[in-house]
């Protein structure tokens, strides 16, 4: 019946919307990672193939006290890598929706469009500028500043550093949107209150956009865990991430169980953080304020 | 404009109070200023560097020797290579048409459907966004041998529509949560069904999100790399995989070349992201919808 | 984000008890397997060197010059397809989900392994135009007891390749990785073979050897070269060439990419090992499950062709053991004959990779997995 917007039959209505993603996400996202869980607890037959199976063997492995670093070292990655992000990334955002004025969109603009050129290359073209005999120790060399260069690549610092340059654009967007959001009044409010604006800063703006830089944190960090590319073309002998680990469990020893227990103990580590996002989101979404800590 | 609340916008940017503010410390816009342009240096040095060395006329990628085309000439050269990025827009313009039509319909479901599903769906929702990729290619590469099906083109679709949906949803909800659905009420008070409110009134309110959400998922499917690697198979591969095969033997500038063609791409299909909505009558760029500044 | 804040004990709690369930259902796939077996055509008989379709090859990245596969596209009417694995055991994974390659480039055991799992097509050698020019040492190998299975692309040698401005004291030892004027800018392979391979061959053990605490010394031997080295890449030639590394394990063909992509080709020389030369060779195999295997056959008639291998061999830099390919590579490498590879090698002082047992492989493996996360 047109025009009658019937309570009950509306709510059918709209709900329809939610079956066709509802329905492809869990088909094709919830259970494969449910496989993935079972396969967990599988082993590989004779001639290499993945069996499944019920067997703890591959976690006893993943616990042992060789492969724990591996997955510390990560999350260790990850973590510099969200402190360097946002070090980055929240004064550019901040002089942006603040200082930007007309030129806000241009700015902004600018900030997105490194992250159209692949990945990929643009970590090879990191390689090719800081190798040892790069652009960027020729030219150090030139100026005088060294005489040997700098070893750049193959160390940690080059990995978080390609980290950095990967996932930044996850940090901006979401501490922009927040700062973009915030009600310029508070500000003024602020000056009143605690009169300089670095205090007013510490005081209002920080706790305003706490939920931006939470946002932005977790959009990092989680990516950065389970990356392999930065590690593989920059990284040394002792900077193997678990990404790494898992990519050669499927493409290089063939042993996909193993990889399977792998992924499901790094994405437990990484659970607290998911589920603390989840949950920030849901409490943004009934106390906007209250979210924000003022 | 309509249904957006006035504290996002009408409240005045924070722009119009700097000259006001007392500088010291941090908040200082010189200061900020250069910290800022050394970001952006840092930002654009490498694609700098990608794109110079793409018209190197050695190859090297250590000194710059002259001015040539022949890496162009070479990729454009290779029928296999040229056909890899036919792939790669195939591969992006199907995910972004299927990933924005079903993101779009769970956007509008999440907001106005209240059942008792909606929690779940939500989570079900958010979760992609904060799954690691491995995760999602490890998963993808099981379900499709387990089910018997042949790596291929279309389960490289299939895997990037699957991370892509939820990147729509996020875009097209953050819109659609800042209008009310008054006008919808009032077409269906004029006697139409609820599809056709749905049609003629909310899709195109919608339309400079959607629009938005589906060039970035473009733009991201083309880029992608890490869930084509897991599920490419006997089909050509597109450009990214290509691209990871060979810088791990040699130097090529090929990949430079490759490199700068992919960024012209996807930069068309940002810049559509942000111009294309000023042409449905909306004052505000694609940017303030991509960013969420409308939720 | 407006995440609805009723989601709260209960729903969680249901959505446990749902999960349990699907885990139960999860159990019935205990003892299955993720793969699928292949459906294998039921005639096997020889292939013959005629085009019927358009060809897809799985190949390693950078292998084949595009131009050869451009004129045999040109000249037959065919497409010429390439797709890249950058990694033996990714190839066989994808081939094993049923991927559909008109020829794959295996080494020995691999076509080895993947003959007896019955993936790959018998071809009559002396049906092919080029045949008669190559390398008498690839009639009858262990691999292919009958000349029919594989056509070899290049063989090469593993050694190390270094800056002989940079370091001195060469001895012509494995032990060369850790000569100190390479500390800290020494490359050891990311190849779990050539890897434990060169640890084997300093310790004195078969290179293929399989006794676990044999292994195990080796794996002591690599952790401790791990001190000196950089990094652990299978890009020498980029390594080498941005001056990243100094002392780098690699493979011969990749030094003469370095030589012709450098100022100063004369700092870079390249030593085999007194203890032992592991020589490769990289096969072309048609697999069984190829759309257009004449095509194929009739595609690595043209690649063993004198005039392409010749062509070929100056673009990748490694030798083909074919008439043509020969030569041209003994072109490349006349003024530093230690890059160069003594077929006659292959036979006593050279050595081959072989690992057929399952059980030998994954213990090889987990030892470098083992290496590589420490």
């Amino acid at each position: 019946m047109p025009g009658v917007a019937g309570d009950v039959s509306s709510k059918g209505f709209w709900s329809r919307f939610l079956l066709p993603g509802g329905v492809w996400l869990l088909l094709l996202f919830v259970v494969p990672i449910c496989l993935v869980l079972a396969l967990s607890f599988g082993y590989t037959d004779d001639l290499g193939r993945a069996v499944y199976s019920f067997g703890l063997e591959n976690y006893q492995d993943a616990f042992d006290p060789l492969y724990i670093p591996v997955l510390l070292r990560s999350i260790g990655f990850a973590v510099a890598t969200a402190a360097f992000c946002l070090l980055l990334g929240y004064p550019i955002a901040y002089y942006i929706a603040r200082y930007g004025g007309r030129r806000k969109h241009i700015l902004i603009a600018l900030l997105v469009i490194p992250f159209f050129v692949n990945y990929l290359v643009r970590t090879y073209a990191w390689v090719a500028l800081l190798a040892d005999e790069g652009l960027v120790n020729s030219a150090l060399k030139d100026l005088g500043l060294t005489e040997t260069g700098i070893q750049f690549v193959n160390t940690p610092y080059a990995v978080v550093g390609g980290l950095v340059y990967g996932y930044l654009v996850f940090m901006i967007l979401p501490i922009y949107a927040s700062l973009e959001r915030m009600d310029g009044s508070l500000i003024e409010a602020g000056k009143d209150l605690f009169g300089t604006p670095s205090r007013v800063f510490m005081h209002v703006t920080l706790p305003q956009t706490k939920q931006g830089i939470l946002a932005g944190c977790v959009l990092v960090f989680l990516p950065a865990v389970g990356d392999f590319v930065s590690a593989q073309l920059l990284g040394g002998p002792d900077t193997y991430m678990v990404g790494n680990l898992i990519q050669d469990q499927f493409f290089a020893a063939s042993n996909w169980p193993f990889g399977s227990a792998l992924t499901v103990v790094m994405m437990l580590f990484l659970s607290i953080w998911m589920l603390g996002y989840l949950r920030s989101a849901a409490r943004e979404a009934r106390d906007p304020v209250a979210a924000g800590g003022v | 404009m309509t249904g957006v609340p006035p504290t996002t916008v009408g409240s005045g940017p924070l722009g119009k109070r700097k000259a006001k503010a007392r500088e010291d410390g941090f908040d200082r816009p010189r200061f900020l200023r250069v910290y800022s342009w050394f970001v952006y240096l840092y930002l654009f040095i490498p694609i700098a560097v990608v794109v110079i060395f793409s018209f190197n006329s050695v190859k090297s990628l250590q000194s710059f020797q002259g001015f040539s085309l022949q890496w162009y000439d070479e990729f454009l050269s290779d029928p296999t290579l040229r056909e890899s990025l036919f792939v790669s827009l195939r591969i992006a313009l199907i995910t972004m048409i299927i990933a924005t039509i079903i993101g779009t319909m769970l956007a509008i479901g999440l907001v106005r459907a209240k059942t008792r599903w909606s929690p779940a769906a939500n989570v079900l929702m958010l979760i992609p966004l904060v799954t690691p990729e491995i995760v999602a290619g490890i998963s993808a590469l099981l379900i499709f041998s387990q089910l018997g099906i042949q790596l291929s083109f279309w389960t490289i679709v299939i895997a990037h529509i699957t991370f892509s949906i939820s990147y729509v949803t996020v875009v097209v909800r953050g819109r659609l949560a800042s209008m009310g659905d008054e006008v919808e009420q009032a077409a269906m008070d004029l006697g139409a069904t609820r599809l056709q409110a749905v049609r003629l009134v909310l899709v195109p309110e919608l339309w400079p999100a959607i629009v938005a959400a589906g060039l970035l998922t473009f733009a991201l499917s083309f880029d992608d790399f890490v869930l084509s690697f897991f599920t490419t198979g006997e089909d050509i591969q597109p450009l990214p995989v290509r691209i990871w095969s060979a810088i791990r033997f040699g130097v090529s500038p090929t990949i430079n070349a490759i490199g700068t063609l992919m960024m012209v791409v996807s930069l068309t299909a940002v810049v559509a992201a942000v111009l294309l909505p000023r042409f449905f009558g909306r004052k505000e760029s694609g940017i303030k919808v991509l960013t969420g500044q409308e939720e | 984000m407006t995440l609805d804040p009723r989601l709260n004990r209960r729903q969680l709690l249901r959505a446990g008890a749902g999960g349990a369930l699907g885990l139960y259902g999860l159990g019935a796939l205990n003892g299955c397997t993720v793969e699928r077996p292949i459906d294998k055509p039921e005639s096997t008989a020889a292939i013959k060197p005629e085009i019927d379709g358009d060809i897809l090859i799985y190949n390693w990245a950078q292998y084949m010059d595009p131009d050869i596969k451009k004129r045999f596209s040109e000249k037959y009417g065919v497409e010429v397809n390439e797709v890249n694995f950058d990694n033996l055991e990714a190839m066989v994974t994808k081939l094993r989900a049923g991927g559909r390659y008109d020829i794959i480039w295996p080494t020995p055991e691999y076509a080895y392994r993947l003959n007896q799992e019955g993936l790959l097509h018998r071809f009559n050698r002396d049906s092919l135009n080029n045949a008669k020019g190559i390398s008498s040492f690839y009639d009858k190998g262990w691999w292919d007891p009958d000349s029919e299975l594989s056509i070899p692309y290049t063989y090469y040698t593993t050694g190390i390749a270094w800056r002989n401005d940079v370091v001195s004291g060469m001895t012509g030892s494995w032990n060369d990785l850790t000569n100190p004027d390479g500390a800290g800018k020494m490359f050891i392979l990311d190849d779990f073979q050539e890897a434990i391979g060169e640890a084997n061959l300093i310790n004195g053990w078969d290179l293929n050897t399989a006794d676990p605490n044999e292994l195990e010394i080796s794996k002591q031997t690599l952790l401790d070269q791990k001190e000196y080295a950089r990094g652990i890449s299978t890009n020498s030639t980029a390594n080498l060439v941005n001056g990243t590394a100094v002392i780098h394990q690699a493979w011969n063909g990749d030094i003469v990419n370095v030589r012709n992509q450098v100022d100063n080709p004369e700092d870079f020389s390249y030593e085999t090992c007194e203890e032992g030369v592991p020589v490769g060779t990289d096969l072309m195999c048609i697999p069984i499950t190829a759309r257009a295997p004449g095509t194929a056959l009739k595609f690595i008639d043209w690649v063993i062709q004198p005039d392409n291998a010749a062509q070929n061999v100056m673009w990748n830099g490694y030798p083909q053991p074919v008439e043509g390919g020969k030569e041209a590579f003994a072109s490349l490498v006349k003024d530093e004959p230690s890059i160069d590879v003594k077929l006659e090698a292959l036979g006593d002082g050279g050595m081959e990779y072989r690992l057929d047992d399952p059980d030998d492989r994954a213990l090889w493996n987990q030892t470098w997995t083992e290496v590589k996360a420490s």
